[in-house]
């Protein structure tokens, strides 16, 4: 509707103008019908008197029939502005005088027949008959016929009275409800106002004014509460917002940080490793460079004894026995200590083969047979039935009885040391399960704790009774692990100990390692691979992750990658593979890189095949002499062997295949040649 | 006499090694280095030649090849010396064709009698 949708404004003056008008009106109607009502029962009355008054007047006229006193009567009624009519009739209802205003004649409405007394209203005229008694007795009746002009004349000035009121008042309650609505629209046009603003400048600082009291005051008063309600919430939304972007970029920088102390660390932990393995390297050596002169003093010393006996000088012998013990026992000592440089540095890798468990364990116990007579033990063996073959380091599971059964026989004194050996089945896996069990000191449970760490002998004191090195068990806790077995031992002092190793009845070695050879035994078993399709890079190193790291690298330039872990293995795979170019690492045991540099480069098949020296060892004068063509230096700098590989890329292609087809005779060579090399493969894949 | 040709760079593991098999009754014969000890494997044809592994100017591999690749120098024994533990340096002594080895330092005793035990094999 189109008045709901007038403004406040509008509306409240419209109502107001309306209610009062309507009360105005309905109250002047009212009163005006009342007044005109009343007026007329007036009128009526007075008429009803006149008629009387004529009435009395007239009745001896119409007693004594004197028509003119009778007329003379009735036309005192000229004073009578409203009566129009009145007429004398006699008893038997002739007329028999009457009085018309501004007529002379009988104006055809007369009535035609006589009512009894009393009056009525009919069609706009007022009309009374009066008996006209003469001493009770009636003489005639008189008509009186009124046009209420009065009536009417003050029905129309009331009309238009209450017209012009209507309006006047009408006229001024419009200015009044235009004046008094603001009252209650203002504040709520100002609130309307107030609203649009915070909804459009999003500034909950805005207040609106509150005017009065009343509801709307209070509305504004809510309304404004609920503002600052909200403001205070956007201020705190605000300040946690910025809190958030402040511990966000304080996060940022930690996680910066972080990274930042995660490499550090990383390449900490590198630098430690390479320099462990660095210190490895070096107690190797040491020890290697430490045997070559005890081998001079032992042998020696055991010569001089020979020679001392046989001269018959044999106060001499003893001494000289000592200085042997001596040398024998530092002897053991540097073994030990390069085993277990060895493990650090990675550099001791499992050789498996299947062997019988009866025979390693017969050779043992015959080995440790003086041992064990010297301190007045006697050793026991109990096989189990189910024990017969495994597949393990037999070198390794050799070292490790020896180690636990002379440990028994070291620290028993005439009581028994019994070998328990059986074969058990823990998750669907066969475990071979030894048992070295004595009655000697036993173990504390303190030392219990450090027993498998190096160089760590139960006590200062056991070192200068028993001797050895403290080594023995680390080294054996090590083969153990690398076997993926367990060790575990039970002891209290005074009450012997039981060792237990458990060993997996096969011994399988982990791949990781394995990756690089077995993708290059894979390649020895499909020679015509190279033929085709990408360029060969073999690389030489005996470090199982330079080796990974290096062919993926260089894998990821597009290259086949076929690696070495030995300078042999290397030379080999030089000659099957021809390859466009070879990296070669100088430090490896056995042949040294420049050892193999020089074997390819004397070779005339492989003089001409690019080496880049990959190496710790800062030497290039000595490298490009020997005929590499670049030098590299570890850690190596992956752009710059980028850029280098690259640039020997295809530069051979054309020649490869012309190499391929070999004479007949160096095929049939080869082959034969090859037959040992695929074996060694094989088993550097299961390294 | 049996002539034994001991091949080791070590002066002084030379010298006693070299005496004490002397003393054991042996004629010795040494080079100190691999090409002599190959030299002198050619023209001393020795019973049996004790072979240090790593040897200068050519590796006791090398060597160890070569001879048992000359038909004239096959037939003669071979113990490698290596150093102590280094199970690839058996297997690869087993590998050049070497007919035993033993690791350094040498225990007399235990070396004498694989000295021997190859004696008895080639006299059979």
């Amino acid at each position: 509707m189109i008045l709901q949708n007038l403004s406040i404004k509008r509306k409240l003056t419209l109502i107001m103008m309306l209610t009062s008008s309507i009360a105005l009106i309905l109250s002047s109607v009212g009163f005006l019908i009342y007044d005109l009502v009343s007026f007329r029962h007036l009128l009526t009355q007075d008429l009803m008197t006149q008629a009387e008054i004529i009435g009395y007047n007239s009745a001896g006229a119409m007693e004594f029939k004197d028509e003119p006193a009778a007329t003379a009567t009735l036309s005192a009624l000229t004073a009578k502005e409203d009566i129009i009519t009145a007429v004398l009739y006699r008893p038997d209802g002739k007329i028999f005088a009457y009085y018309f205003r501004g007529k002379t004649t009988l104006p055809a409405y007369l009535p035609s027949h006589l009512q009894g007394k009393g009056y009525r209203f009919k069609a706009g005229y007022l009309e009374v008959f009066h008996d006209v008694t003469l001493n009770g007795e009636r003489v005639g009746t008189l008509f009186l016929q009124s046009d209420m002009r009065q009536w009417s004349m003050r029905a129309r000035r009331y009309a238009g009275i209450l017209i012009i009121f209507v309006l006047v008042s009408g006229l001024f309650a419009f200015f009044v409800s235009s004046k008094l609505q603001g009252l209650i629209s203002n504040p709520i046009l100002h609130l309307e106002d107030t609203m649009r603003m915070v909804s459009t400048n999003k500034n909950y600082a805005v207040r609106a004014v509150k005017s009065y009291g009343d509801e709307i005051g209070r509305l504004i008063d809510g309304f404004n509460t609920m503002l600052s309600e909200i403001q205070q919430r956007d201020t705190r939304l605000q300040s946690t917002n910025g809190e958030l972007k402040t511990r966000t970029q304080e996060l940022e920088e930690e996680i910066f940080h972080r990274k930042q102390t995660q490499e550090e660390l990383l390449n900490a932990k590198h630098a430690a490793e390479e320099a462990n393995r660095a210190k490895s390297t070096f107690l190797a050596n040491m020890s290697h460079e430490l045997r070559t002169p005890l081998n001079a003093i032992i042998g020696y010393s055991e010569m001089l004894e020979e020679e001392t006996r046989d001269s018959g000088k044999i106060e001499n012998v003893q001494d000289l026995r000592k200085i042997q013990a001596s040398g024998k026992h530092l002897l053991s000592l540097i073994n030990d200590v390069l085993d277990l440089s060895k493990i650090e540095a990675g550099k001791m890798v499992l050789h498996l083969e299947t062997f019988e468990v009866s025979q390693v364990i017969e050779e043992m116990v015959t080995t440790l047979q003086p041992a064990a007579a010297k301190n007045g033990n006697s050793i026991h063996v109990q096989l189990a039935k189910n024990v017969n073959m495994m597949r393990a380091d037999i070198t390794k599971v050799r070292q490790i009885l020896f180690n636990l059964l002379s440990n028994a026989c070291k620290f028993t004194d005439h009581g028994s040391v019994s070998v328990n050996v059986e074969q058990i089945k823990v998750e669907d896996r066969d475990w071979i399960q030894f048992q070295v069990r004595d009655n000697g000191i036993g173990i504390s449970a303190r030392q219990k704790q450090n027993l498998f760490q190096e160089f760590a002998q139960a006590d200062a004191s056991i070192a200068r009774k028993y001797g050895g090195t403290g080594l023995g068990l680390a080294i054996t806790h090590r083969f153990v692990q690398m076997m993926k077995g367990q060790i575990g031992v039970e002891s209290e002092i005074g009450q012997g100990a039981v060792f237990t190793v458990g060993l997996p009845a096969q011994v399988v070695i982990e791949t990781a390692d394995s990756a690089p050879s077995e993708s290059a035994s894979k390649l020895a078993a499909v020679p015509a691979e190279t033929k085709t399709g990408l360029e060969t890079i073999l690389v030489i190193d005996d470090d199982p992750s330079v080796r990974d790291l290096m062919s993926r690298f260089l894998t990821r330039l597009d290259f086949r990658v076929v690696a070495a872990a030995n300078g042999e293995e290397g030379i080999r795979l030089a000659k099957q593979f021809h390859p466009l170019l070879i990296t070669l690492d100088v430090v490896m045991p056995d042949c040294d890189g420049w050892t193999v540099l020089k074997k390819l480069k004397s070779d005339s098949e492989l003089a001409e095949i690019p080496v880049i020296m990959v190496t710790i060892v800062d030497n290039e004068a000595m490298g490009l002499d020997l005929g590499a063509s670049n030098y590299l230096i570890k850690p190596v700098d992956r752009d710059r062997l980028a850029v280098l590989v690259e640039k020997h890329r295809g530069t051979r292609s054309s020649t490869i295949t012309d190499d391929h087809p070999l004479p007949l005779s160096r095929v049939a060579d080869r082959q034969a040649d090859s037959k040992p090399a695929v074996i060694r493969v094989s088993r550097t894949r299961r390294n | 006499m049996q002539k034994i040709l001991l091949v080791e760079d070590n002066e002084m593991n030379r010298d006693m090694l070299s005496r004490r098999l002397q003393r054991k009754g042996y004629s010795v014969v040494t080079a100190e280095d691999g090409e002599k000890g190959l030299l002198l494997a050619r023209s001393e044809t020795p019973d049996l030649i004790l072979m240090d592994i790593s040897l200068p100017v050519m590796s006791g591999w090398e060597v160890t090849r070569l001879l048992k690749a000359n038909e004239a120098t096959r037939h003669i024994p071979i113990i490698a010396l290596t150093a102590h533990a280094w199970v690839t340096d058996r297997e690869k002594a087993i590998e050049a064709g070497c007919d035993d080895y033993d690791t350094k330092p040498v225990e007399f005793g235990r070396l004498s009698e694989k000295m021997e035990s190859l004696f008895t094999v080639k006299k059979l």
